[in-house]
């Protein structure tokens, strides 16, 4: 009776994870229609930008703004915030608190699986959803064209998939601490009330006072929004930029890597002494 | 760490578990004062206990409500660490066991599902054949016995939130089987489902086991649970491992009896009662009445003859009543012997 398979942890691993995302997209489905009215969420807010910045630069460019770059860069917006979305923390939460987190872990797979793959499965297409439609205005709309640069936008790819892995950390390592308290989303909230000013969503970096946009530098904020909406729309353009862009990504990722594992580690034990 | 040869599928070695409980007084005023100097009091939620099951055996967890039943199965499991003591589970520590410890128990929560709420059952199915590593063929033949084994038929085919509490459960028990687990761990699980879903939870359990030679430990509030599938009792109190041993020394220990619940349509004196058993509680129009376990049924039957009677169920008594026969213990005795400790902290 032995329930060790005869297949190599490779061919096991990527077997649960196909499954994951099957159920995860299945269970999308079911709520196809809550799905959509987020999505419309979603472009809500870069679409209110676009229109306010319209209007600020019907006299001229804004800081070198044109009304056509603000267009490129709220479309952009709306694409790598719609495949950077975070919203495990209350998952993570809730599993804590109502007691579901107790099958998960006594299941021979980390939970943090199951949360990646239900992010891949919700993001792939609700993100070629919001790229078909920047796709379709860009036929009609000249203002949203971006420039055919395969190379560009292989980087911009990467840049987009390491923002999303970034957010993604920074989210469910911060819905950890609900294995302490019953306030962990409350700081989701806070990150997400700075994110709009310090990450580029309601206006790009460079338009921010400087001592705000000199704080962001600091923070990983820039570099899950603005570094790879910059690449899409050609405001990155030298190497210096591409380099610091990616080495900052590549900072705030080994650091939310390991907050991540020193929340889990400690969190799990925490959760061994006191139960759920 | 694994273990050999063949060691008992489930040993625990002077478990204990202590928990700190915030307390306060009720009202604003207590919620004010326990933010400005919070207090706690340890609770012994598990005291000291020890026993082993052997591979194949099934053994049933009794007690009350808080009697520390559930900790003990999440500490064999893995998902709480003792405070003292150690457990070994199929030839594993359960809490350093990782995955391959995983890969050998299952662990069913009665009031907990794991189901895919908003897919049928067959996804959560497809899902946990993948997560244990299951091989398509040895899933083919597991499903297919499980489903004939638990009556599932075209259930697995409707959405989980259409199913009811004894079909999920049914679901349930596939879903966690699917690996084959060595050790099953089941908690309350026929736990307000109704008396049909309840048999077939039984005869499957002890058909499962027979064929599998799987270990179960199930906790119950259900005599009839017990019964149908253990031999062998553990009777968990405050804490505290009260009885191990068979059960049919443990009903010769009880008064055997069976409890009649009678809802009735015409008033009947208390003295008039007392001619077909003991009146343990009397509240016109509903009384309960207990009577030896082999008369039950003569008496419900002149009951019915004689009386004008609304309603009547036979039923076991409950687990509280077992304990307080079998072991003696008054409320009193409860007060007295407190495992509750209050201790005072220092603000932080």
């Amino acid at each position: 009776m032995s329930p060790a398979s005869s297949r190599t942890p490779f061919a096991t691993f990527r077997d649960q994870y196909a499954e994951l995302m099957r159920s995860a997209f299945l269970v999308d489905l079911q709520y196809r229609a809550s799905i959509a009215i987020w999505l419309i969420w979603g472009v809500t807010e870069p679409i209110i930008s676009l229109g306010i910045w319209w209007s600020i630069a019907a006299g001229g460019a804004v800081d070198g703004y044109t009304r056509e770059d603000f267009a490129r860069y709220f479309f952009g917006v709306a694409l790598v915030n719609q495949a950077t979305l975070s919203w495990d923390a209350w998952n993570i939460d809730r599993w804590i608190r109502e007691g579901e987190m107790n099958h998960r872990l006594t299941r021979p797979i980390a939970p943090i699986h199951e949360a990646i793959a239900d992010n891949v499965a919700y993001k792939t297409p609700t993100a070629t959803i919001i790229l078909t439609m920047w796709i379709i205005a860009s036929l009609f709309w000249p203002a949203v064209r971006i420039p055919f640069e395969p190379g560009r936008w292989s980087l911009a790819i990467i840049a987009i998939v390491l923002a999303a892995a970034i957010r993604f950390l920074n989210g469910y390592a911060t819905g950890l601490l609900a294995f302490w308290t019953t306030r962990a989303t409350a700081l989701v909230e806070l990150q997400f009330g700075l994110s709009l000013f310090l990450s580029g969503r309601i206006a790009p970096l460079s338009l921010l006072p400087p001592r705000v946009a000199h704080v962001a530098e600091y923070l990983w904020f820039p570099y899950v929004l603005s570094f790879p909406v910059e690449i899409l729309t050609g405001a990155v353009t030298t190497s210096e930029q591409y380099l610091r862009g990616f080495a900052g990504q590549a900072i705030w990722l080994a650091i939310w890597l390991a907050l991540y594992l020193v929340v889990w580690t400690r969190g799990r034990r925490h959760y061994g002494a006191v139960g759920g | 760490m694994h273990l050999s040869p063949m060691p008992s599928a489930i040993v625990a070695t002077e478990l204990s578990k202590t928990y700190d409980v915030k307390v306060r007084d009720p009202g604003i005023k207590g919620a004010l004062a326990a933010l400005a100097r919070p207090r706690y009091r340890q609770v012994r939620a598990v005291d000291n206990v020890s026993f082993s099951i052997e591979r194949g055996d099934a053994v049933a967890f009794l007690g009350p409500n808080g009697a520390g039943k559930t900790t003990t199965l999440k500490m064999l499991t893995g998902l709480l660490f003792p405070t003292a003591g150690k457990a070994q589970v199929a030839g594993y520590d359960p809490w350093s066991g990782g995955n391959p410890f995983r890969q050998r128990i299952a662990f069913v929560l009665g009031n907990k599902q794991q189901l895919l709420w908003d897919l049928p059952p067959e996804e959560t199915f497809r899902l946990n054949r993948a997560i244990y590593g299951v091989s398509l063929a040895d899933y083919t033949t597991r499903r297919a016995e499980l489903v004939e084994l638990l009556l599932l038929g075209d259930l697995i085919d409707k959405p989980v939130r259409q199913l009811s509490l004894g079909e999920r459960m049914k679901c349930e028990l596939a879903a966690a089987l699917l690996h084959q687990p060595e050790v099953l761990f089941l908690d309350e699980p026929t736990l307000g489902l109704d008396l049909e879903a309840q048999q077939t939870i039984r005869t499957f359990l002890g058909e499962y086991r027979r064929r599998h030679g799987a270990t179960i430990l199930l906790t119950s509030h259900y005599m009839a649970d017990v019964t149908a599938l253990a031999s062998r009792v553990l009777i968990i109190n405050r804490g505290r491992l009260l009885y191990d041993g068979e059960l049919s020394e443990l009903v010769a220990r009880i008064a055997p009896i069976k409890r009649i619940e009678l809802v009735l349509s015409e008033t009947v004196s208390r003295a008039r009662l007392e001619e077909y058993g003991t009146v343990a509680h009397y509240a016109p129009p509903r009384a309960t009445l207990e009577v030896p376990r082999e008369t039950a049924t003569a008496a419900s039957t002149r009951l019915l003859t004689d009386l004008d009677v609304a309603d009547l169920s036979i039923q076991d008594p409950p687990i509280e009543e077992v304990i307080r026969i079998a072991f003696g213990e008054t409320e009193q005795d409860a007060e007295e012997d407190t495992v509750r400790t209050d201790v005072q902290r220092a603000p932080p």
